[in-house]
């Protein structure tokens, strides 16, 4: 497992390098998104694994988007809006987590997409001179725009989310995780510290995608509520999180990659409606592959030592 | 004073399709206990049927809204037998993932099939109101209000004096003692999502004859379907009726009285289900 992880590194590092004539800079593009994706796919799973379905990706994802175009548009320097971000959408995340503790699957699941559609509204409903209003704001782009370098920092933010996926499967964090999602009276009964592993947990996802969305402001230029806090965000990260396979790492990114591409790939061809991929992905998913990509492959090779649970 | 009460009267006829699209909703997951994301979804089906049978045969889009029904009826059994009932006995984040994966994939292929863009239907009747006073009620609204309340009084009486409203309530209130007592609890559950599947559609109709059908608008309706059952309790039928009125005529005097409230009234139903989730949960301490 080991050696692929590096061989994607390396390939994933070439990518701007690739020969592919007039389509460089698509081509870039196209892995600057799958990038995202598998960021914002795989915070997702970082808090999916205590068992919380989560459906708030979008307004942390447009948290960081705003607060970052809100403070570079103010004067903040930069690179200082860009850590904002992260910042703001955990500095919410941690209260939206403590209101929501007692919420359990399906009754989180809605109360997080509420909130989530809320922030949306609050968003588009706000004079224009705070925060741009229905129509957005222009985002200033980092690093001036220069396309290889914004792919690089992508880059770099894509391999800090891994960092924290991998770091919280590796310790014992994990069983935490796991033991919470398995059964949460049975966890407290045992001694985990549940309100504080769900809050972390919860908080660690929405830093991790709020630096996402700031980074992503880059890409898109600019902010407008119905977009960067739409809910296709968090559909289309939960759906690659379990495509690929769910409560692992290499699921989200894999997920991403194909999901991505056959979106990039569809787009060209149906410009609208292509969502309908991931809608019938889900089903397939549910249906018949509860295991995601990962799942399948290991399947294959009987059972490796990193089943999960 | 004359505005208030011509708020007040808008929000009361409003309440006939919300409640009819929340019924259905409620009944779903009262009796087979998992959330429908999809609904909204058969109500926007539900909708274009109805459009395309008005603009293809002639048909009135409210005399539609019984082949309307029937299809989704049939369709949502399809659906039921094919997808739904492999997850009744998962996890019920499963289920959520399903009808969810269920609702982009029909929203979607509507948009592929239809475009974006929203259809409206003319009718001779749309554009007259009656005056009641210092009121003026548009016909169509009102005679959506009167359909709407024709069909949930339907809808009522094959609940609680019909032996198979007696299967379904006894299904939603204890499953193994359904099986137990022989009850073909399977055959109940595809009646039951296809009854709510139907009722959906049905409101799917009226939502066209008043504002018109596009591929989106379904997501919005599920989620106020879900404020107005979480609010009347999982399960509670005659609760969604109230909840439905509260909340249709709360939206109704964000509309009139808050200035710049359109948007804002989208808000109201999202805090009010974040809020009642959020205060039940608490107090269950």
């Amino acid at each position: 497992m080991r050696w692929i992880a590096l061989a994607g590194l390396g390939a994933a590092l070439l990518v701007p390098w690739m020969p592919a004539g007039g389509y460089q800079q698509y081509v870039v593009q196209v892995a600057t998104f799958v990038l995202i994706n598998a960021a914002v796919a795989l915070a997702w799973d970082i808090q999916a694994r205590t068992g919380q379905l989560s459906l708030a990706p979008a307004a942390f994802f447009g948290l960081g988007a705003y607060a970052y175009t809100m403070a570079a548009l103010r004067g903040v320097p930069l690179w200082l809006a860009f850590a904002l971000g992260p910042v703001a959408s955990a500095a919410v995340s941690l209260v939206l987590g403590v209101i929501t503790l007692r919420l359990q699957g399906l009754y989180f699941a809605i109360a997080t997409l509420a909130f989530a559609e809320v922030v949306k509204v609050i968003f588009k409903e706000l004079p224009v001179d705070l925060t741009g209003g229905a129509v957005g704001l222009t985002a200033p782009p980092l690093l001036g725009g220069h396309q290889t370098g914004l792919y690089y920092l992508g880059l770099a933010v894509l391999l800090v989310t891994i960092g924290a996926s991998l770091a919280v499967r590796q310790t014992r964090l994990h069983y935490a995780f796991t033991a919470i999602r398995q059964g949460e009276l049975t966890a407290r009964v045992l001694g985990v510290r549940v309100v504080q592993v769900k809050l972390f947990a919860f908080v660690l996802s929405a830093f991790l995608i709020g630096l996402v969305g700031a980074y992503a402001t880059s890409r898109l230029f600019f902010v407008i509520p119905d977009d960067t806090f739409g809910i296709g965000i968090s559909v289309s990260a939960l759906a690659t999180a379990i495509f690929g396979g769910v409560y692992t790492t290499a699921g989200p990114v894999l997920g991403a990659l194909i999901l991505r591409t056959l979106e990039e790939g569809l787009h060209i061809v149906l410009r609208q409606g292509y969502l309908v991929v991931y809608g019938v992905i889900l089903m397939v998913v549910i249906l018949y592959l509860p295991g995601g990509l990962v799942g399948l492959l290991t399947r294959r090779r009987g059972r490796d030592a990193a089943a999960g649970d | 004073m004359d505005l208030f009460l011509q708020t007040l009267v808008n929000g009361l006829i409003q309440s006939g399709t919300y409640a009819l699209a929340s019924s259905g909703l409620a009944l779903a997951v009262g009796v087979l206990h998992i959330v429908n994301f999809a609904h909204g979804e058969f109500l926007m089906v539900g909708a274009f049927t109805a459009y395309w049978l008005s603009l293809l045969v002639g048909v009135d889009p409210l005399v539609s809204l019984v082949p309307a029904g029937a299809l989704l009826f049939v369709a949502s059994g399809g659906i039921y037998r094919f997808s739904v009932r492999h997850v009744l006995l998962a996890p019920e984040l499963n289920a959520l993932l399903l009808t969810f994966g269920i609702a982009i994939t029909l929203q979607n292929l509507a948009v592929l099939a239809f475009g974006a863009t929203p259809r409206v239907v003319h009718t001779a009747y749309q554009i007259t109101t009656l005056s009641l006073g210092p009121i003026s009620v548009g016909v169509a609204p009102l005679i959506t209000l009167v359909v709407s309340v024709a069909v949930l009084s339907g809808m009522y009486a094959v609940l609680y004096r019909t032996g198979v409203g007696k299967s379904i309530r006894a299904v939603a209130q204890n499953r193994t003692g359904a099986y137990l007592v022989g009850l073909d609890v399977d055959r109940i559950y595809l009646l039951t999502f296809g009854l709510a599947s139907a009722l959906a559609a049905v409101a799917g109709a009226m939502v066209l004859v008043r504002i018109g059908a596009s591929p989106h608008m379904g997501f919005a309706f599920v989620l106020k379907a879900f404020a107005i059952i979480v609010m009347a309790g999982l399960g509670n039928l005659t609760g969604v009726l109230w909840a439905s009125l509260i909340l249709a005529t709360g939206e109704a005097f964000v509309r009139t009285y808050v200035p710049g409230g359109g948007g804002w009234a989208e808000a109201v139903f999202f805090l009010l289900i974040f809020g009642t989730l959020v205060w039940r949960s608490w107090r269950q301490a």
